[in-house]
């Protein structure tokens, strides 16, 4: 055997030479993990890769569909039962969207029981706020494209909901709807906003995300000695890697399995007439939507105190939260408000989202 | 740090050996419930329901095998048994055919209990004037949380049983004297293979290998049409064969020539003949034009 390096790795040294692959590998890598790898920390790396499935797939569908009011639902209706694998395609793209959404709030609810919010790390909470608020976006924007009844009315309801915003809800309203009635200038924006606008801000925010991150370093487990954490520490490849690895693999089959069970069914195409159709949005918007439904949030006001200054006040104090609590206690057990206030909101959020379900038995 | 062997309640031992089993084995499971899906099969009817429960015995043997073994060394201070997985998990089975399946009538008892109960108290006269969305969240509250508080202390009770299963097979167990940091070290070698390409070259194999499955079985069109969309019914072309064609041309041409040459033979022949008076009206149109 010689001791002459092969083509391979003569390119590999060519390519590291210049743009320090090694380096890069061994910063990607070696990122220390304090109290060893954990099943707690797969949802930032599983969100990444629903994000790139996300993509992928979108840009699959995007060879056929058609951004057009008068093409919409016929390239969408073709897809779905003409275009090899089609059906697949676009049933893994709308289960991947709220495969994304479960795990925004999974990795969110980690963080704050994990108490990872803390200083130093207020700035990593912060844009992870606002990945949340596009994710959100791109579950809003992507639900009306297949321009059917159910994406019509879902829009129809969300904007109005938007035009309650006082200063600039009216506009944000004109600017998404493009005339009175949602129509062709809507569906062209939604569109741009979906495929151009809302990706390359994700990009951007969730590379900041990361990038802080790793300055700031993994949080770690919430207790533990700091010699029991010493023993257990380990770096990120490959403990952690195998773990997000299977857990991507599962969320790819689930999704996978959602497709199949349930795929994309459209309704009749979009009209401004609703018929017998009931409008409601997408299932992550249940809870806020039911909401609106009790006696104490009828009215202009009540609606504006629902749908805009209860949510918006939530929103504010997630992101107020690091500058309040700034007690360095990260155990769960021994922050009680914290603990019985995730209780309370996803318990609100759990019953509000099955009244919603139950709901529709009363509405024919 | 702890160097002596930690004192665990059942409740405690049964979660640390049985939630990190379930999530070991989910995977493994949803994969195999994918391929039948594509093939058509719904993994919880008949013959798919029991073809992944087959395939999950294996499984989970495996996975309760894992995590009581890192229990054992790692908070426990035992030395694992060698059975400890294939134990563990037919006396976990045992105990959930039995009070699972108790469990299982005592929560739905609850749930219709609950909400007999509930509708009741909501029909009286007094109450029936709440609107009806906010009637349907506070039925749903309250016999929600009863079943909830139920269903938990039912699971409690569940993890009691099996962290006492766990127990027996601890007491068993020879202690361990060797310190933390080796107890880690141990648990932390059985969980990775002796010989790591060989094991990333099968896991990779085994994950190539499904994905083709899944595109090979996977229909191509969707096997949910949707009632109102009409699918063109295309009628194929007929192939074309082109000496065929040219044999039928060359065919026609020649019937053509010979019905020439017969209307130019029979013109001859009437030559000097007085034309009819079809032929002389005939010939004045002609003219006309």
């Amino acid at each position: 055997m010689s001791g002459q390096p092969n083509v391979l790795e003569k390119v590999i040294a060519f390519v590291d030479e210049r743009v320090g692959l090694k380096t890069l590998q061994a910063k990607m890598l070696n990122e220390p993990v304090p109290g060893g790898s954990r099943w707690a920390y797969i949802f930032g790396s599983v969100l990444l890769f629903i994000f790139i499935m996300q993509a992928v797939t979108g840009i699959l569908l995007m060879f056929y569909y058609v951004p057009s009011a008068d093409h919409a639902y016929a390239s969408t209706q073709y897809i779905i039962h003409e275009v090899d694998y089609g059906w697949f395609l676009l049933s893994y793209h709308f289960w991947g969207s709220s495969a994304m959404v479960v795990m925004v709030f999974a990795h969110m609810s980690q963080v704050f029981l994990w108490g990872a919010y803390k200083s130093p790390r207020e700035m990593i909470w912060l844009v992870g706020l606002a990945l949340f608020g596009i994710v959100m976006a791109f579950g809003f924007t992507g639900y009306l494209l297949p321009w059917d009844q159910r994406a019509y009315w879902a829009t129809t309801v969300g904007v109005e909901i938007m035009d309650k915003t006082p200063i600039v809800g009216d506009f944000m309203a004109r600017f998404l709807k493009g005339g009175a009635t949602p129509g062709q200038m809507t569906l062209s924006r939604f569109f741009v906003i979906h495929v151009m606008i809302l990706p390359a801000m994700l990009m951007g925010l969730a590379g900041l995300h990361i990038f802080l991150f790793r300055k700031a370093g993994p949080a770690g487990p919430f207790q533990g000695t700091p010699a029991e954490l010493k023993a257990k520490t380990d770096y990120f490849f490959p403990r952690q890697i195998w773990k997000d690895m299977v857990a991507m693999a599962a969320v790819f089959a689930t999704i996978c399995s959602l497709a199949f069970i349930e795929p994309v069914v459209l309704l009749e195409e979009a009209t401004p007439d609703p018929g017998e159709y009931h409008p409601e949005p997408e299932w992550y918007f249940l809870f806020l939507f039911q909401l609106l439904r009790l006696k104490i949030f009828s009215g202009e006001f009540g609606q504006f105190l629902g749908a805009i200054a209860i949510p918006g006040a939530f929103m504010a104090l997630l992101a107020a939260l690091p500058f309040i609590d700034r007690s360095p206690e990260r155990n769960i057990f021994k922050r009680p408000v914290a603990l019985i206030g995730w209780i309370a909101v996803m318990a609100a959020i759990l019953i509000f989202t099955v009244s919603a379900i139950i709901n529709r038995e009363f509405l024919d | 740090m702890t160097d002596q062997p930690t004192q665990m309640s059942p409740v405690r031992l049964g979660l640390a050996v049985a939630w990190p089993a379930f999530w070991t084995g989910v995977p493994i499971k949803i994969a195999l419930a994918l391929l039948l899906l594509a093939m058509g099969q719904h993994p919880w009817e008949f013959p798919g329901l029991a073809f992944l429960l087959l395939l999950s015995i294996p499984v989970d043997i495996w996975a309760v095998g894992l995590s009581g073994r890192t229990v054992f060394l790692e908070r426990l201070g035992v030395e694992p048994p060698a059975s400890l997985g294939l134990t563990l998990w037919w006396q976990g089975a045992a105990l959930y055919a039995t009070y699972g399946s108790l469990a299982c009538f005592l929560e739905r008892q609850t749930i219709a209990g609950s909400q007999a109960v509930v509708g009741k108290i909501l029909d009286l006269e007094l109450l029936k004037a709440i609107p009806i969305a906010e009637r349907i969240s506070i039925e749903l509250t309250a016999w929600g949380s009863v079943s909830a508080v139920v269903l938990l202390a039912l699971t409690l009770g569940g993890l009691f049983l099996f962290g006492k299963l766990v127990q027996r097979q601890a007491d068993s167990g020879s202690p361990t004297t060797a310190p933390y940091e080796a107890r880690v070290h141990q648990w932390d070698l059985m969980r990775v293979p002796a010989d790591q390409p060989l094991m990333l070259t099968v896991v990779m194999a085994v994950g190539v290998a499904m994905v083709l499955l899944l595109w090979a079985v996977m229909p191509v069109t969707t096997p949910h049409p949707h009632e109102s969309y009409i699918k063109d019914e295309k009628k194929a072309a007929p192939i074309l064969k082109p000496t065929e064609v040219l044999q039928k041309a060359e065919r026609v041409l020649t019937q053509a020539e010979t019905s020439v040459q017969a209307l130019e033979a029979k013109a001859k022949t009437s030559k000097g003949k007085a034309p009819a008076a079809t032929d002389k009206k005939a010939a004045a149109k002609a003219k006309k034009a």
